[in-house]
């Protein structure tokens, strides 16, 4: 099997041609930096296998997701590349081109997206451009998939993609050298192209250096490069070798776009620009967008998906249940069976699986935000306030993606440059309200707030957003040498996402909360109802006398002061660090109840208007879920991070709870 | 006649210099605005500035992207 990789700036839409190439489906977005890794695929035409990087500029990395992509072409082989380049920006992608050519490897040059160059009034001439630089080049729209079958067909035979024979002439001093180089490194087996490798080592290349540091002594390699600068400032050429490869490149690409391009007729980005007057506006700006955050949360809740979530509740409260019941009579099934069934599997899986029009609309919103560009406008606009926080502006999109779920949100922070502040977002991360959460708000808000549901909804939101700024400001100053931030973003052209992406991404994302209600959930439902059902009397015993009762109860002393101290409270908590839903599936078997409206009637009983504010809160912050943790372990590769980040979220809970509910007391609300 | 040079600030919205030199940047934002192209001699839009003294949004070669102000005043232009 042979292996392909995909290869190409950020934003050129890599992602979105692996989707049409392969029979997968990986996430894509409008943004520098929605690929953090190395995704594989098998091609349509079963030829091998492709190999989706994360986007870079050059072959030089500075964030983490880049130095997937760098490394993998160092110490991987794949037999071909494809290299995808954004027509209507030619000019910067081409340097990675080059780099790529000088690779060695049999390369072919998909242009992308050449409907937006000509809707710019940008014409590029393919055939010029494949006699320039001598590799086959395919004009594309892979946001469409026009042109992808020709890409499929050249793919088919990987082995009959000409190799590349490129040769740029970096002038006699640095060609000297780089044949000294490539000589002292014929001695080590295994390396890619030599003249590439001297190249890159000229470049200062982290990867390459550190690749021939672990086979040889280096020393006299870095003294040959120091020989080749100091001779070109001499000559006054350059101040630096990385910076002359790059101008003789720079020249090069200049002389290639002059020959291929013709933007004579080349017109501003009118509807991008005419946008950004009022989006991006400095007054408006952050107005419109709150606009847009509310209008987003009374869709989600009280324009649409409230009313399908009653829908699907009457549904499962009443004909489902009572079809499940009525047939379980029929066929004879024992008490035991009938039990498990109706209380503990259709009360605790069902009861979750009612908000599913809710999580989806949500999920509908996040996408199309991810889809059409404003993303990084938001990022704009947050940054000066996150940069009194001590973090910046391009976390937020880590943060919005973290409204739909912490996991992928905490990947999305690889494509911050900085160490520092990648650690900050990913430590705060869990504070981002999730979807799991939802479940928990909609259920309390629909018993104490029914004419406010949106705004209080909303409000546990704004609530983990400002508990995240607050502690961003006090980890940056206290847990991490004070480095200073630095910000960067590029602003994509905005475009009207289509609907077929934006179900296929809403749908993505929403198979998870699906696949989690069929595993995690429906376990945990019978695992918490067979602990309700049993005690140490026996089976079918009162519910207080469970071993659910005994274990909350253990819990319960502890969450008095919190408003909450009951056992049915403490017993959700626990299962709830495995997946945040599975609170509601508790409170479903608990209380019995068959539908929303009878559990919302046991809540009103058990819990008063400021203990459900203190326990949406605590519910909220208490601690990141099972596979938050893992990601969290995994991205910082530290176990001391890790603990910290559920240790904070325990304090935190706990002291705002507390806060919240013997304040409102002294308050004298109840 | 080459004019004199200023800080990219002082540009008026909509207007374009072209970059003369760009000093005392830090290392990680240089390298990333060179990947964008950005670069002594390059033409530079000064596009728009943001709210609360936030970064402005900057076009070169067609892409555009925002830096935060502090930064911006490290690349120096001249407007002929």
């Amino acid at each position: 099997m042979s292996s392909i990789a995909l290869v190409g700036n950020p934003n050129t839409g890599k992602t979105s041609l692996f989707n049409t190439l392969t029979s997968s489906y990986e996430y894509v977005g409008n943004w520098a930096g929605v690929t953090v890794e190395k995704k594989v695929g098998s091609l349509k035409n079963g030829a091998g296998k492709l190999i989706d990087l994360p986007g870079i500029y050059s072959l030089h990395p500075l964030s983490r997701d880049e130095g997937v992509a760098a490394q993998y072409l160092i110490e991987e082989s794949p037999e071909a590349l494809i290299n995808i380049v954004d027509a209507s920006q030619l000019e910067r992608n081409l340097l990675l081109t080059l780099q790529l050519l000088e690779y060695g490897k049999p390369i072919v040059l998909g242009l992308n997206m050449i409907d937006v160059a000509n809707a710019r009034g940008i014409q590029v001439n393919p055939e010029v451009l494949q006699a320039q630089l001598g590799i086959t080049v395919l004009p594309l729209i892979a946001r469409t998939g026009k042109g992808s079958s020709q890409v499929l067909s050249v793919l088919e035979k990987p082995a009959n993609i000409p190799p590349v024979s490129f040769h740029l002439n970096y002038g006699e001093l640095v060609e000297a050298t780089i044949a000294s180089i490539s000589n002292q490194l014929q001695q080590i087996s295994g390396l890619p192209n030599l003249r590439w490798v001297s190249l890159q080592l000229m470049e200062q290349n982290p990867v390459v250096l550190e690749l021939l540091k672990k086979r040889m002594d280096t020393s006299e390699l870095m003294l040959l490069c120091d020989a080749c600068q100091t001779q070109l400032q001499k000559q006054k050429l350059a101040l630096t070798l990385p910076q002359w490869i790059r101008s003789i490149r720079m020249d090069y690409i200049r002389s290639v776009c002059a020959a291929a391009i013709d933007a004579t007729k080349q017109k501003p980005h009118n509807l991008t620009e005419r946008l950004d007057s009022i989006l991006t506006h400095r007054f408006l700006g952050l107005p419109l967008f709150i606009v847009f955050m509310y209008a987003m949360f009374k869709t989600t809740f009280d324009w649409v998906g409230g009313p399908l979530s009653d829908l699907l509740d009457g549904f499962i409260g009443g004909p489902l249940s009572d079809g499940a019941n009525s047939l379980l009579q029929a066929i004879g099934a024992s008490g035991f069976t009938h039990a498990l069934i109706v209380d503990g599997i259709i009360g605790g899986v069902g009861g979750v699986l009612v908000f599913v029009p809710q999580i989806f609309i949500l999920f509908l919103m996040i996408s199309f935000l991810e889809d059409s560009g404003y993303m990084a406008r938001v990022c704009l606009l947050m940054d000066s306030t996150m940069e009194r926080m001590g973090l910046n502006g391009k976390a937020f999109i880590p943060f919005i993606i973290g409204f739909g779920c912490n996991v992928p949100a905490i990947m999305a922070a690889r494509s911050i440059e900085q160490p520092k502040d990648r650690m900050l977002t990913t430590l705060l991360m869990p504070l981002m309200s999730c979807s799991a959460r939802l479940p928990v708000y909609l259920l309390f808000a629909a018993v104490f707030f029914p004419a406010r549901q949106a705004t209080a909804v909303l409000a546990m939101y704004v609530m983990g957003v400002v508990f995240a700024l607050i502690l961003c400001k006090l980890f940056s100053k206290h847990l991490f040498k004070n480095e200073s931030s630095i910000f960067i973003i590029e602003l994509p052209p905005y475009r009207m996402p289509q609907f077929k992406t934006l179900g296929r991404s809403t749908w993505e994302k929403g198979k998870g909360f699906l696949r989690k209600a069929g595993t995690i959930i429906l376990a945990g439902s019978v695992i918490i109802w067979l602990m309700s059902y049993a005690g140490p009397a026996g089976f079918n015993v009162e519910m207080d006398n469970s071993f659910l009762a005994k274990f909350g109860g253990l819990i319960a002393p502890l969450l008095q002061p919190l408003g909450f101290g009951t056992w049915q409270a403490g017993s959700t908590l626990v299962p709830g660090f495995l997946a945040k839903e599975v609170v509601v599936s508790t409170m479903n078997i608990i209380y019995h109840a068959p539908d929303s409206a009878g559990l919302e009637g046991q809540i009103a009983s058990v819990f008063t208007p400021l203990s459900s504010i203190s326990f949406m809160a605590f519910i909220l912050l208490y601690i990141p879920c099972l596979a938050t943790v893992g990601v969290i372990k995994k991205e910082t590769a530290s176990w001391k991070w890790t603990f910290f980040s559920m240790g904070y979220s325990l304090v935190l809970a706990y002291a705002v709870s507390l806060v919240i509910f013997q304040g409102g007391r002294l308050l004298g609300w109840s | 006649m080459a004019s004199a040079s200023c800080s990219l600030l002082r540009l008026q919205p909509g207007t374009t210099g072209s970059i003369y030199r760009i000093e005392g940047m830090n290392p990680i934002l240089r390298r990333r605005l060179a990947d964008l192209g950005v670069s002594e001699g390059v033409m530079i839009r000064l596009k728009g500035k943001g709210p609360f003294m936030g970064p402005i949004t900057l076009e070169c070669n067609g892409q555009l992207f925002a830096i935060r102000r502090k930064e911006a005043s490290m690349i120096e232009v001249k407007v002929s």
